[in-house]
């Protein structure tokens, strides 16, 4: 038999009747389109997610002084610990091989003030290694130095949500802010980061030297976090282990005892968070399937009807030399041209649809192609599982009893 | 070429046995042009599905060019349909969104050999005058255009013979005299025809005559006068609409 002409033929056939073709392919089209829109939906979350976290550098490893308990299915630090002291961040950098800086940070909730205006925000004393280590560039002044932390002097880089509820429009760089009762001049402002993977926003913070922190706002002589930096990207995991060893010495944990402290790793957070979001990405991908799998209900509907409708001309190519082969070879590529031309319908308006919330929402969205691939072949394979009924039952009619039908 | 032998069959509907066929026996050589008649009930239906390669027999043995067709298979009874064997029936069976030539060429479809087939299909075209219609649809053609259109596909795979059901049983006069007129040409070119028919006037366009009745054959002899439909065409009244045919 030969596939293009019979194809052609097809085609003609399916043609004919544009409305009825139209609609039993709406559901693959349906479900096409959804798939592709909600694929594109997940992965945009997942590649705005990977972005932010990937903006506060992969390199990166923090330690928090309290150990970790799961509260609301994440993790989080809880309590006051005393038990970290800058002397341990500064043993991490030295004692460690695979580490290449380490810097130690206290934090508080303070109110800032600036003229009549004032704030609620998060103060958190850093040593200055910490812009580089956290990978936090400024857009505006400069950061403090390793000088303005020995000398404690009263300097501060503000993010950019402190700076738009204190200064609006206005340039912070130079002014006079109040911390407590402390004032701080404003040297520099960092560049915008987003919230992080808990949904705190990370321009919401005024960074000020680690030791004015500790001497002249908390009083207090120990720090609550140390970020450290792994000396390559792929030395992360053996970095993480050594600070482990290093800290359980130091705090003379015994062999046994859980960790008092928390360490965690940029690279498992990423996993963590991408793990996430690609099970999102699944399972709405699989809900927007069972469209398509309905979709293929109206495939087999249609056939059907059709394998009725065109009893006498399967009768007659059957007359004609048709092999009951031939018969289900035709309608099953009928069949997978309806489901497939619904699948190409339906990646185009999916694509279509996903720029529009790109352009008009607030989603970010990422169209991924291989979805649209996946689709389409889902939407052939619907055609073939759908339309090998019609096709075996066209496939058996008697060429006789087939001719005669009216 | 072809050859009947105790051809019998027999349909079993629950208990009840219907004998269609009963012990038929006959011989058709190449290039003859033969009627087979009956009243309805005859089996005369039933023959022709079983010379036709679209039904196969109870007993006896049936002989389609070498080929025995009583025992071949599904798929190879589709091929001997397809290669030797060329159908025209009363409802010529045209697929209505297909024109002309697409509708010749739909058992080159199922043939295996390679060639141009739109070629093909318009030279069978040409040869019942309908060459310059290839590109109109059935609907846009006469009843007797869309028989003609019919012969062409019977005609397209060089079948060795022709298989006509009543082939003029859905034409009025006219267009029914053109079409034997074409079956007469045919047979003089040297094709094998076999024309199933009730009608005593279409029979006698025939050269031999088969008579079936209750399965069994009881006439089988030469037309003496064979009718001659290009005489008749040109005796009817010009214009003349025809009365329709029984």
């Amino acid at each position: 038999m030969q596939f293009s002409r019979n194809a052609v033929l097809s085609c003609q056939i399916l043609a004919a009747h544009p409305l009825r073709t139209l609609l039993s392919v709406a559901g693959v089209v349906v479900g096409v389109a959804a798939v592709i829109l909600m694929v594109a939906v997940g992965q945009g979350a997942e590649s705005r997610i990977l972005d932010r976290i990937g903006r506060m550098g992969t390199d990166l490893i923090t330690v928090n002084a309290a150990p970790a308990r799961l509260m609301m299915g994440r993790q989080r630090t809880v309590a006051t610990v005393t038990t970290l002291t800058a002397r341990d961040a500064r043993a991490i950098a030295e004692d460690c091989p695979h580490v290449a800086a380490a810097a130690p940070s206290v934090s508080k909730s303070l109110v800032v003030h600036w003229e009549d205006r004032n704030t609620t925000t998060n103060v958190i004393g850093m040593a200055a290694d910490g812009f580089r280590i956290r990978n936090i560039p400024l857009t505006r002044g400069r950061p403090f130095d390793r000088e303005d932390d020995r000398l404690r002097r009263r300097v501060a880089v503000i993010g950019q949500t402190v700076a738009r509820n204190l200064f609006g429009a206005a340039d912070p760089v130079g002014q006079d802010i109040r911390i407590g009762r402390v004032i701080f001049e404003v040297v520099g402002g960092a560049s915008l980061r987003g919230t992080d993977a808990t949904g705190m926003d990370q321009d919401d913070v005024v960074f000020v030297p680690l030791d004015t922190a500790m001497r002249r706002l908390l009083n207090i002589p120990y720090i609550q976090t140390i970020y450290v930096q792994a000396g390559s990207n792929v030395a992360l995991d053996q970095a993480e282990r050594e600070v482990r060893a290093l800290l359980r010495e130091r705090l003379r944990l015994a062999e046994g005892r859980p960790d008092t402290f928390t360490i965690q790793n940029q690279r498992t957070l990423i996993r963590t968070e991408r793990d996430a979001a690609r099970a999102m990405t699944l399972l709405i991908g699989s809900v927007a399937s069972i469209a398509l799998l309905v979709g293929g209900v109206g495939i087999m509907a249609v056939m059907l009807m059709a394998v009725r409708e065109r009893t006498r001309e399967i009768g007659l190519r059957r007359a004609v030399g048709a092999r009951p082969r031939d018969i289900r070879v035709q309608f099953l590529i009928e069949a997978v041209l309806l489901a497939g031309s619904g699948g190409v319908l339906g990646v185009t308006i999916g694509i279509g649809v996903t720029f529009a919330a790109a352009l008009f929402g607030a989603w970010s969205t990422k169209i991924s192609w291989l979805a649209a691939v996946m689709a389409l072949g889902f939407s052939m394979a619907v055609g073939v599982v759908f339309g090998i009924y019609p096709a075996l039952r066209a496939s058996r009619l008697e060429p006789i009893q087939a001719l005669k039908f009216e | 070429m072809i050859e009947l032998e105790n051809l019998t069959k027999h349909y079993a509907r629950g208990t009840m046995v219907t004998l269609a066929l009963k012990s038929v026996s006959f011989r058709v050589e190449k290039g003859e042009f033969v009627a087979i008649m009956g009243a309805s009930g005859s089996g005369k239906t039933t023959l022709m599905n079983i010379l036709g390669g679209l039904d196969t027999p109870t007993s006896g043995t049936y002989r389609l060019d070498g080929l025995d067709m009583a025992r071949a298979t599904d798929d190879e009874l589709s091929s001997i349909r397809n290669r030797k064997i060329g159908f025209v029936f009363q409802q010529f069976y045209l697929l209505d969104r297909a024109d002309a030539l697409k509708n010749v060429t739909l058992p080159l479809i199922y043939a295996d050999g390679a060639g141009d087939d739109a070629a093909r299909a318009g030279q069978a075209l040409a040869a019942v005058g309908l060459a310059e219609r290839a590109h109109h649809r059935p609907a846009e053609l006469s009843g007797g255009e869309q028989q003609r259109v019919a012969i062409a596909r019977a005609l397209v795979t060089d079948p060795v013979m022709l298989l006509a059901d009543e082939p003029t049983g859905n034409l009025d006069t006219r267009n029914g005299l053109e079409v034997l007129a074409i079956f007469q040409r045919l047979h003089r070119e040297g094709r094998t025809i076999i024309m199933i028919t009730h009608d005593v006037a279409v029979a006698e366009h025939a050269r031999r005559l088969i008579v079936l009745q209750d399965g069994r054959i009881i006439g089988d002899q030469l037309v003496s006068h064979p009718r001659d439909a290009h005489d008749e065409l040109g005796r009817l009244t010009p214009g003349a609409p025809g009365v329709r045919q029984g």
